[in-house]
């Protein structure tokens, strides 16, 4: 475990830079600021593209969207990338009972270690910004067609993280990647259309051990949850 | 000299995997056999916008039935899907016609290069299908607010548009449905990232492309 944050580059903030020419990203956190203005979620999504896309599935607004759910993914984001923005307004004047993390997948540059560092690292920002809210983080998925070094790297982050994630209270680890890679070590693109990705059929895969999940804790909290299940 | 080797947009070049986990090289040895027992009508080659589209309703009301396939990968280039198509995601098929979107990734380039890119994919298919029309969609504007890569893109739309004038084989089909508003923003109703787009999104370019589709497959009979 890194001693310190400042030692672990994955636990670092920092913005993306716009290299496109197009300044996506900022325009993307910057409406996401905005959204915090108005908006009472009691469920925050935060992390990369594998939250992100969930959005445009179906599944959302089936099983998302009545649990007053806002979406804060964006593509490609790194650890770094979103503490960056949780640091920078997407945690304004919003209290949601439940924030679910996912991200870790793009941290190419990192290690295991840091990786799961640095998802610690968001999940400590968010108790400490947020104390009354719990915390769930996804699992990182299995990728590419078959077995390969970043399924491994992947997968020891989920390791790390069932170990760490106990020392904050009000935050959990949640495996979704169970059934995804076949006894003979492939992904189907069924499940994953470019072996990264979730389809359709993947994303409710995961969405129903998730949803389940949300559910029991959104019950759970004290204060009658205003939303409704239609 | 040939102009392909000034060109790098025009040279064809596979994707160096530099994640890890040899998913372009899986993509498109499964486009290859996939197409093994296929017999599509139409094509679709090209870049996350052309993948992106097989994932929704969309796709399976309004291109199966044209019984379409659908070869896009995020993230290419114009070189990538050059390459693509060089090392057989044609060597089994017929369609009659070929949609080609893609050009929008080829930072680097200048639009002179992407649309030698984009021509010479044209070619290619030319080469390999000499019964088929290729359907060329506009690159869409892209940005939150007006920015170079959305002048680049129309700059490219514009060349493109001349350079196919004269070939009867191809042709240029504008998709953008006005998704710029009045006061040059883009909506993420419509591009939910500003360069990806929604369902909403898509519902809008899919008419066009399949009307256009339609009358083209109808002719060929």
């Amino acid at each position: 475990m890194m001693s310190g944050d400042e030692m672990n580059p994955a636990a670092v903030a920092q913005a993306v830079v716009d290299v496109q020419g197009d300044d996506r990203w900022m325009s993307q956190h910057t409406r996401f600021v905005l959204e915090c203005k108005d908006a009472e979620p009691e469920v925050l999504f935060i992390g990369d593209s594998m939250v992100q896309l969930m959005q445009q599935y179906e599944v959302w607004r089936e099983l998302f969207s009545p649990l007053h759910a806002l979406n804060f993914g964006i593509g490609g984001d790194t650890t770094c990338n979103v503490l960056w923005r949780l640091q920078n307004g997407e945690l304004d004047n919003i209290w949601p009972k439940v924030a679910v993390v996912w991200v870790g997948t793009n941290n190419y540059e990192h290690s295991a270690e840091q990786v799961a560092g640095g998802i610690f690292a968001i999940a400590q920002l968010l108790t400490s910004r947020l104390p009354k809210t719990k915390v769930v983080v996804l699992g990182l998925l299995a990728r590419g067609e078959r077995p390969n070094p970043l399924r491994e790297k992947n997968a020891a982050v989920n390791g790390l993280l069932r170990s760490l994630l106990p020392q904050l209270g009000q935050a959990q680890f949640l495996d979704v990647g169970e059934g995804f890679v076949h006894s003979d070590g492939t992904i189907s693109t069924r499940d994953m259309f470019d072996f990264l990705h979730l389809t359709s059929a993947g994303y409710r895969a995961i969405a129903k051990p998730l949803s389940d999940l949300l559910l029991q804790i959104l019950e759970e909290t004290p204060e009658e949850r205003r939303a409704s299940l239609v | 000299m040939s102009a392909e080797d000034s060109n790098p947009a025009a040279t064809p070049t596979p994707c160096v995997d530099t994640q890890g986990d040899g998913r372009w090289m899986s993509l498109h040895n499964h486009f290859v056999s996939n197409s093994k027992d296929k017999e599509p009508d139409v094509l679709f080659v090209g870049d996350s916008l052309v993948q992106l589209l097989h994932q929704f309703e969309v796709w399976r009301e309004l291109f199966s039935p044209l019984h379409a396939l659908n070869f896009g990968v995020g993230g290419d280039a114009t070189q990538h899907v050059l390459w693509r198509l060089s090392n057989g995601e044609l060597a089994h098929i017929s369609p009659k016609v070929v949609v080609l979107w893609v050009g929008t990734n080829n930072h680097g380039h200048t639009a002179e290069q992407t649309c030698g890119g984009i021509m010479a994919i044209v070619q290619l298919i030319k080469d390999k299908l000499p019964n088929a029309q290729t359907v060329i969609l506009g690159l869409l504007p892209r940005g939150k607010m007006p920015n170079p890569l959305r002048d680049r893109n129309a700059r490219v739309n514009k060349l493109v548009q001349e350079a196919v004038s004269s070939l009867p084989h191809a042709s240029l089909l504008n998709v953008d449905p006005g998704f710029v508003h009045s006061d040059g923003s883009i909506s993420h109703q419509d591009l939910y990232d500003y360069l990806h787009l929604t369902p909403q999104g898509y519902q809008a370019v899919c008419q066009t492309i399949h009307t256009h589709l339609k009358g083209l497959l109808e002719k060929t009979g």
